[in-house]
């Protein structure tokens, strides 16, 4: 594999600790001197603080406390089967293989695609794809932030993500006429129940107004309470699936749910009225908001975001060798 | 659950993410709470925005079926959760629950005592040191309950060493003086659960407020009531202590005074409590029943009568890797490697557990519909069982587990279930036999 530029943010102080976290990684077993195992804990520091030359971004301390909190053994196992290490790749493989095909089977939940999403997750990671005549392996992005597994588990639901909306794309038109879509009627514009431009304040539409009320509501939520509506309400998650994801009892996401649901709304209502709408009129918006949402689900079916795939590891945005969904 | 308005709905698809997607790094650290606080700011805010990742997330999440790896609860997230709901564990040690579980339990341990022993009602006699026998011996009985099947929420079982708990039993029959080893049991008592003595204290007090029904539990002759009246260190223990001296003819009021007080959660223990056999001979602890009289002196059991409430039990065990403290809540095992102060959730079915026992980091775990989970490493990896043999499977709900044996062999499993079936193995689970 390519090596990075080591010498240039080689943190002097990490010299030192490396020697013990080199002790703990087991990494000696796989073959990785101690001087490559201080290079990949710069590499990841790299990642993580900037380059060594920054002093603002973190103290040593911190950096040495950032090092000693990496899974170690399991990141040291990773970089060695990223360098073609034997040993590294039997425990490897002993130790991943059947859990790769469970976790296939987990999140594609149809055995053949299961197997398909496997083994191509494997020769990602063995690195069979080569680039600029080396294989590359995609364990190389791994810097032991969380467990290998977990780790493992979410590379490859990123990749089924991507396989997903690439076979989406690829047979979408198709699907689509045998649904008969082509001659389905235009998604008409709302019904008007009420004179949109009848309720206008300030020179805005009732909708207008809505919406920046509604707008106005979500900025004042914290990041997890906007993630918690979301999951539940937009993506169908369970309370429990939430409730795993934010390490919290079902119970709680259960009544934080019911909180920002109420909160909302009175929220939304205030922000109407102060936009000058009688409590009648807000009332009368938020009620009679006619996007249906199952229209709005069949036009967004997907959340297409803009942003940039999911890289296999971010070491810099142009290593990922990853596949793209676009 | 609250609909929301239609239009959140709108705006929140409308929120696009403003940044590249995080990498699986970062995603895996999130979910596996090990991120700083800034970076998890910095990861939910993108979550909240898109959906991608949100099926991402929630895709990588391990897989029940398999292994669970324990998942942070709130309350050990430190500053980053700050502003979350309070945790589970602290909602079930609430003290209003708390007390009427005690209540609950209590009732519920004198019930099954009576159901138990219907024969024995009447063989004790009175006399002056009866009171001393069961004061003294209460104590030293305590962690017996562990095995018992009302341990649904306010019995502990402390770290003691499993030869007094049999001396103890066994002397509560004859002896009439065993001050010491009660000091010594309640000092070790204490700082492990004051939570349980405050409210054992709370149970006294009540008890107290019933005049009559007090002078019937301290004239108790042979001690059961008299400690549930006046210790109030243990009230559990007392009906160990019941089980010891054979003396229960004096508890008899007791449900019936407080029967309006059990809880739902009570009452499919009194259920299970009937269709128990003879009960269990004091001096062969190894033999449990569907009503598990006695645990194994050197295993921490608890059984949850319904997987309803949260109800945590305790359990502490010496060895470094094996500090984890265990409890049910709401059908879902929890471990506790701080002695209480933070809970994680250590393995979460479909089908509600109800019961667990531990034999160091060795831990079993069973629930609805036959499901038995076995531990050999503290919780961090977890292999389904199934009893069988000869083809028939256990399928009955799982409402007991006791593990008995050696330190260096694999402990006896006994597990009881809803059907009445007692099911052990002695191999670690891997043949069973069916009584």
């Amino acid at each position: 594999m390519p090596k990075r530029a080591q010498s240039g943010h080689r943190a002097g102080a990490a010299a030192a600790p490396s020697v013990s976290l080199y002790e703990r990684s087991g990494a000696a077993a796989y073959g990785v001197s101690v001087a490559r195992f201080a290079d990949i804990l710069d590499e990841i520091l790299h990642k993580y603080f900037g380059p060594a030359s920054n002093s603002a971004s973190a103290s040593t301390e911190q950096k040495a406390d950032f090092c000693a909190g990496l899974r170690l053994e399991e990141l040291a196992l990773a970089r060695a089967c990223a360098e073609g290490n034997e040993r590294a790749w039997e425990d490897f493989i002993s130790r991943y293989r059947r859990k790769l095909h469970s976790m296939a089977l987990h999140i594609t939940r149809d055995a053949a695609h299961a197997a398909e999403l496997a083994d191509s997750l494997f020769a990602d990671l063995y690195g069979v794809n080569a680039r600029d005549g080396l294989r590359r392996s995609k364990l190389v992005f791994y810097t032991g932030r969380g467990s290998l597994e977990g780790w493992l588990r979410t590379v490859m639901a990123q990749e089924f993500i991507n396989r997903y909306r690439k076979q989406k794309r690829t047979v979408s038109l198709e699907e689509q006429t045998e649904q008969g879509v082509q001659f389905a009627a235009a998604v008409p514009e709302p019904a008007c129940i009420f004179d949109r431009t009848s309720d206008r304040t300030s020179g805005r539409t009732s909708d207008q107004l809505l919406e920046a009320a509604t707008d106005e509501a979500l900025s004042e939520l914290s990041a997890e309470d906007r993630f918690t509506l979301a999951s539940y309400y937009l993506d169908g998650r369970t309370l429990a699936e939430i409730a795993r994801t934010l390490g919290l009892h079902e119970s709680s996401v259960s009544r934080r749910l019911d909180r920002l649901a109420t909160g909302l709304r009175k929220r939304i209502l205030a922000g109407l009225r102060t936009q000058g709408m009688s409590h009648a009129q807000a009332m009368e918006a938020l009620a009679t908001d006619v996007r249906d949402i199952g229209l709005n689900l069949r036009s967004r079916l997907t959340q297409d975001s803009g942003a940039k795939a999911f890289p296999g590891g971010s070491i810099s945005a142009g290593d990922a060798g990853n596949t793209s969904h676009d | 659950m609250t609909e929301i308005p239609k239009i959140v709905y709108d705006r929140l698809r409308a929120a696009g993410p403003e940044r590249a997607h995080p990498d699986a790094d970062l995603l895996t650290a999130f979910a596996e709470q090990m991120l700083s606080a800034v970076e998890r700011d910095g990861v939910i805010e993108h979550l909240a925005r898109c959906g991608d990742c949100r099926e991402i997330i929630t895709l990588a999440l391990p897989d029940t079926d398999i292994a669970t790896a324990p998942i942070a609860d709130e309350a050990e997230a430190g500053p980053a959760t700050s502003s979350r709901a309070p945790a589970p564990r602290k909602l079930s040690f609430s003290w209003p629950s708390l007390r009427w579980a005690a209540l609950a339990a209590g009732v519920v341990v004198v019930a099954s005592v009576l159901l138990m022993r219907p024969g024995k009602l009447n063989q004790s006699t009175p006399s002056p040191a009866g009171l001393q026998v069961a004061t003294t011996a209460q104590p030293v009985s305590s962690p017996q309950i562990a095995s018992s099947q009302v341990a649904s929420s306010t019995v502990v079982s402390p770290p003691i060493a499993s030869p007094p708990i049999k001396q103890s039993a066994l002397a509560a029959k004859t002896d009439e003086t065993r001050p010491q080893p009660e000091l010594q049991l309640s000092r070790k008592l204490k700082p492990v659960t004051p939570a349980l003595q405050a409210q054992s204290g709370m149970l006294l007090a009540e008890n107290k407020k019933e005049s009559a029904q007090a002078d019937k539990l301290t004239s108790a002759p042979m001690g059961a009531a008299g400690a549930l009246a006046f210790d109030g260190s243990a009230r559990p223990a007392a009906t160990e202590t019941i089980e010891g001296s054979n003396a229960v003819s004096t508890v008899e009021p007791a449900p019936s005074a407080e029967g309006n007080l059990m809880t739902r959660n009570e009452a499919p223990a009194i259920e299970k409590a009937k269709p128990a056999p003879q009960g269990v001979e004091a001096t062969a602890p190894q033999k449990t029943t569907t009503a598990g009289t006695f645990a194994p002196a050197q295993s921490q059991a608890r059984n949850m009568a319904s997987a309803g409430k949260p109800a945590p039990a305790i359990s502490a065990n010496p060895a470094p890797a094996q500090h984890a403290t265990w409890a049910i809540t709401a059908g879902v095992l929890q471990r506790s490697l701080d002695g209480g102060q933070s809970w994680q959730s250590a393995l979460r079915r479909d089908h509600p557990l109800l019961c667990y026992a531990n034999h160091g980091a060795d831990i079993w775990t069973g629930g609805q519909a036959g499901t038995l989970f076995h531990s050999a490493d503290g919780g961090l990896t977890w292999a389904q069982v199934q009893p069988a043999i000869e083809g028939q499977q256990l399928s009955a709900d799982i409402t007991h587990i006791d593990l008995s044996g050696d330190v260096s062999g694999p402990p006896q499993v006994v597990i009881s279930a809803s059907n009445n079936q007692i099911w052990s193995s002695t191999d670690g689970g891997k043949t069973w036999e069916k009584q």
